[in-house]
């Protein structure tokens, strides 16, 4: 009695091992959600129009959301997304792309966005910075699981509208099929992963 | 000797017992917010309170803290002074809290310098200069 549990017990354990390991319980990344289905239309740093994620079909991307006027956080998540390309392996630089979406594209013109890659030095190559109208923005932003929350509207002495924005600190990896394969805490991510992850996808 | 080292405690400069370590800037466009970062040494016996910054290049400037809101989330939002109590420091760092200066009246450049005036209750006025780079502090890349 006692080996037929025993073999129960055995089979049983075989069975859930198969079927965890068919369902991708043991897959690299904890996301594989297709983001290119639908496509959205924005204006890249030089004013054109470009269809996201189309543009970077192929390819693998690394990218984040972001507005200019954010002196912390959003800096420090495209300072981040600059060192991950600086760890690159030189072999697999050309397969990964760096896309930069503003989620404030009233103040984030494409000319704003060309400034504030300049002034980081970015490889207008490699990189796209890109703004869009409401629509777009939004529905990309549903599409990763982005949120921004306009707060503390004011009007200057001089007439001009300023804001802060609370929003969603991430940067995320989409595959060379338009997927959505990772998500990291954009400005404190761990860079190692990241680049090991992008290796992970270029073989 | 008593008389002496009561005469170098009178006239003593409160700045010299208040002390700005590192401080940089980030690199920021006309018109836009970028922020200043510094660590504050207060070797005094009282505690200080960093109230107020001035910046010639910037149409607005204000001591903030970047916050955690929770699922993911970050927010940023104003505070009136940082305290530093004595025999202490207090850094303001990325992701924490920082002086924010506004309305840039210029680009920012990797590499340009600025005077910045940080007013203190007790140490009154420092005057430090601020380099502009995009890097962060070695500490803030993570590595785990």
């Amino acid at each position: 009695m006692k080996i037929i549990i025993i073999k129960y017990f055995i089979l049983t354990f075989t069975l859930f091992l198969n079927l965890a390991l068919l369902t991708g319980c043991y897959d690299h990344f904890p996301l594989d959600q297709d983001i290119s289905r639908t496509q959205n239309t924005f204006f890249n740093q030089d004013s054109v129009e470009v269809e996201f994620p189309e543009l970077t079909k192929g390819k693998i991307t690394l990218m984040t959301m972001v507005f200019t006027h954010c002196p912390d956080i959003c800096p420090m998540t495209t300072h981040n997304m600059h060192l991950v390309d600086q760890k690159l392996p030189d072999k697999i630089k050309d397969d990964v792309k760096l896309v930069v979406i503003s989620f404030d594209p009233n103040r984030d013109t494409p000319s704003v966005l060309r400034k504030y890659a300049e002034l980081r030095e970015y490889d207008f190559n490699r990189w796209f910075l890109l703004s869009g109208d409401d629509q777009n923005t939004k529905e990309v932003m549903l599409k990763l699981d982005v949120k921004a929350i306009f707060t503390d509207s004011t009007y200057s002495d001089d007439g001009e509208l300023s804001y802060n924005i609370i929003h969603t600190d991430r940067m995320a990896l989409i595959d060379q099929n338009g997927r959505l394969r990772n998500n990291y805490k954009g400005s404190v991510a761990n860079l190692d992963e990241v680049v090991e992850d992008i290796e992970y996808l270029s073989k | 000797m008593n008389l002496l080292i009561a005469l170098l405690i009178i006239f003593s400069n409160p700045s010299d017992k208040v002390k700005i370590i590192d401080p940089w800037m980030r690199v920021g466009a006309e018109g836009k917010a970028t922020g200043l970062f510094f660590k504050i040494e207060n070797n005094s016996d009282k505690a200080d309170t960093l109230f107020k910054a001035e910046f010639d290049l910037a149409g607005k400037v204000e001591i903030h803290e970047t916050y955690d809101a929770g699922n993911d989330m970050m927010g940023m939002r104003e505070v009136e002074m940082i305290v530093i109590p004595s025999k202490s420091s207090f850094e303001l760092k990325p992701g924490s809290f920082h002086v924010m200066l506004m309305k840039l009246k210029q680009d920012i450049k990797k590499g340009d310098e600025g005077e910045v005036i940080l007013f203190f209750k007790q140490a009154g006025e420092i005057k430090i200069k601020a380099k502009a780079k995009e890097m962060m502090m070695k500490k803030m890349e993570h590595k785990h």
